[in-house]
């Protein structure tokens, strides 16, 4: 049996090596995809920039593919001393799972996929600035900043006293170290946090078992195991997400993260200017200009057609008004007494049209009165 | 010691083994399916204003409803979520109950948009679209589904112009921001929204769906695609995952303003349930809004918790509301079987005994 385990890992490692490679021949035929060797062993920080798409497609495969990988293979040492293989090592000593000494290579497997999972969505997301900062140094230096203070002095000791032709430009660099060192001292903070996750789910996770214990419900497949195990860290993660705790952490990494970025922006922007290139800023506060303007003319057109829908309300009215003294003087001439003056009169007639006209120009001053 | 892990060895490998086969042969299934369509119900654009477009879904029958509905979707993804394929389709479902649906697609806003303030959007895009409809139909007041921020938008707007609206319907909607299980409300308490936008412009959609898959970053991020790998040798069901992960990623940015004033106002300050909530110079209370609200929320509703929505009740002015509990998610109450034999049939016939 020890053989046939050892046989099947070689027989799977190198299937996983050929399901790589044909993922790998698919993705590469995606835009900005670039190829990779290791069966789930892809390492972020020795990707090239174009690998990003790749990574983030994969990630959670990968991790999945090294968990199963890790399961089979942590008993090594727990196993070893039965004489059995790497998989029926693990396996086999399962029945002691609540010791911790017997567990602990088992559970090991479990800790890694969530980090690489949190690692893998922070540093592909765009609040990630490990690209963004590494392009953003790139193109400084390319524009003939890169030997300023503070930018090649992230770790080194305080800023040094500014002076001299370049001072402006000291103090924004030391500023953007500052910024940058502050940020990378609160992701670590984050970092730390998420590791209690790992922590906390394991425990966690020993508990569910423990309850199947008692209920006799089995796990029997690998797969049912892993599902158990997402559920123990979900749980472990929310309980955390909603602490205090890290809601300051990660209120302050988030603000710290968008002051680096807009350090950033303001030296690119001087850059920009120097070079006669529009920035942003300007951008901005031409779009922001014209969206006021939209506004205005919104409201004034909204104005203008209720303006309108007044004049035209009065008009009908004065319609409506008209239709109802005609009518009342063609069937009632003959009871003359109770007509209004202004029907009686030929010559009225002009002075009901001139006080017509007077509502109409009232209500039309009315209008554009409103308009202005 | 009992042990509840029964993992017998030789199926173990077998299970490793066949994880392995069907990622392999899942690649040839992947070739060749392309992007997957949806909103494919037949509409027609019946106004379009910047990026906004307010379309008018059609059925296979003549509508028998008198007062059209229109659906009024979040600034977040897309509206078509409410119409994602045949069979799982909240529009074509209140068609076929009767229902006239008009919706409104937002639109993707760029750097022109980023001056866009909530009183841009409910004041300007959303109040015109409703007189479109106003006038189309000749009514004074049409009735409006809001959905999520959508269903907030939908209040605000009530509460602002009631002569409008006829009826509203809420779905999984936001109301109480500051409930002690609402994550994304913790993790907004501390953020400093003003640098936030200044820096950003306009909020990234990535970004967005970064924050949205930390919310259960190992089942949206990794079991989820885990479990894929079971479904790779069945099209149909490919189609259909493939079809969802392009709704949840294919989404707009935030217009900045908009987007800083929504975080401040509601999330950060809860002015929607304080009374104190200005939309332009226009003040929103709930208690204003006397016509009949229907307010579904689902029991298991990760981004908008049951807690944030019921509170509604409390705040609105009306005497005749109506709350109902979907047992389901936030995406759940769209697209499960369960979505498309209860939600349809409860909303028609909610609106139908209101005229």
């Amino acid at each position: 049996m020890p053989d046939q385990a050892n046989e099947f890992l070689k027989d799977y490692q190198a299937f996983a090596q050929q399901s790589w490679d044909t993922w790998m021949r698919y993705l590469q035929q995606q835009p900005g995809a670039s190829g990779a060797s290791a069966p789930f062993g892809f390492n972020p920080a020795t990707a090239a920039p174009t690998d990003d798409l790749l990574t983030r497609s994969l990630a959670s495969l990968q991790a999945y593919g090294a968990w199963l990988q890790q399961v089979a293979g942590a008993g090594a040492g727990a196993g070893a001393g039965a004489g059995a293989g790497p998989m029926m090592g693990n396996l086999g000593n399962l029945g002691n799972w609540q010791q911790p000494s017997t567990m602990q290579p088992f559970l090991a497997a479990f800790s890694q996929p969530f980090a690489q999972t949190v690692a893998g969505l922070d540093s592909a997301s765009a609040f990630g600035l490990d690209h963004q900062w590494q392009s953003w140094l790139y193109a400084m230096q390319r524009g003939g900043m890169g030997g300023m203070p503070g930018v090649a002095g992230m770790g080194s000791p305080g800023p040094v006293a500014a002076f001299g032709l370049t001072r402006e430009m000291q103090l924004d660099q030391q500023a953007l170290a500052a910024a940058m060192n502050e940020y990378a001292q609160i992701s670590a903070r984050y970092q730390a946090l998420l590791q209690q996750v790992n922590t906390q789910g394991i425990a966690r996770l020993q508990e569910i078992l423990g309850q199947r214990v008692e209920s006799g419900k089995q796990i029997d497949s690998l797969k049912s195991l892993y599902d158990l195990w997402v559920d123990a860290m979900e749980e472990a993660y929310s309980q955390l997400a909603l602490t205090d705790e890290y809601r300051e952490v990660f209120g302050a990494m988030v603000n710290a993260q968008m002051h680096v970025r807009k350090l950033q922006q303001q030296q690119t922007e001087q850059m920009c200017r120097e070079l006669g290139i529009p920035t942003r800023s300007e951008v901005d506060s031409l779009g922001q200009r014209m969206q006021q303007l939209r506004r205005e003319m919104q409201e004034r057109k909204h104005e203008s057609a209720q303006a309108d829908t007044s004049v035209v309300d009065a008009l009908q009215a004065e319609i409506a008004s008209l239709k109802r003294e005609l009518a009342a003087n063609k069937s009632g001439t003959k009871a003359a007494t109770n007509v209004r003056p202004i029907a009686r009169k030929s010559g009225d007639d002009t002075s009901k049209s001139s006080a017509t006209s007077a509502q109409r120009a009232k209500a039309t001053r009315s209008a554009s009165a409103k308009r202005k | 010691m009992q042990t509840p892990l029964h993992i017998d060895p030789q199926q173990a490998f077998n299970e490793i083994a066949a994880f392995q086969r069907k990622l392999a042969a899942g690649m040839q299934n992947l070739r060749g399916l392309g992007e997957q369509e949806y909103a494919n119900t037949p509409r027609e654009a019946i106004y379009r204003e910047d990026k906004l477009t307010v379309w008018h879904m059609k059925g296979n029958t003549k509508p028998t409803a008198k007062v059209p509905t229109l659906i009024v979707y979040a600034l977040v993804n897309t509206v078509w979520m409410t119409d994602l394929q045949d069979d799982r389709s909240l529009v074509r479902n209140l068609l076929a109950q009767g229902e006239d649906v008009y919706l409104i697609d937002w639109g993707y806003p760029d750097g022109a948009d980023r001056w866009l303030t909530l009183d841009d959007y409910l004041n300007g895009y959303l109040d015109r679209s409703v007189d479109v409809l106003r006038k189309r139909h000749d009514l004074d007041a049409i009735n409006l589904l809001g959905i999520c921020q959508g269903g907030t938008f939908s209040l605000c707007y009530t509460a602002m112009h009631p002569e409008k609206v006829k009826n509203l319907v809420t779905m999984v909607t936001p109301v109480d921001f500051r409930t002690p299980d609402n994550m994304l409300s913790q993790w907004v308490q501390n953020l400093n929204v003003d640098l936030f936008v200044d820096t950003l412009g306009n909020v990234p959609a990535e970004l967005m769906n970064w924050v949205y898959l930390m919310l259960k970053p190992l089942r949206l991020n990794q079991q989820k695609y885990v479990s894929m790998v079971d479904i790779l040798d069945n099209p149909a069901e490919l189609k259909n995952f493939l079809r969802m992960e392009r709704w949840i990623f294919d989404s707009p940015d935030q217009a900045g303003e908009a987007f800083r004033q929504f975080i401040k106002d509601f999330y950060q300050q809860n002015k929607l349930i304080k009374g104190d909530l200005l939309i332009g110079k226009q003040p929103v209370d709930l208690g204003m809004i006397t016509q009949p609200v229907l307010n579904i929320y689902a029991n298991q509703d990760h981004l908008v918790p049951p807690d944030a929505s019921r509170p509604l009740g409390r705040h609105v002015g009306t005497k005749d509301y109506t709350e109902l509990a979907f047992k389901g998610g936030h995406i759940g109450i769209y697209v499960s079987g369960r979505a498309q034999r209860e939600v349809a049939p409860a909303i028609h016939q909610w609106l139908r005994e209101r005229g």
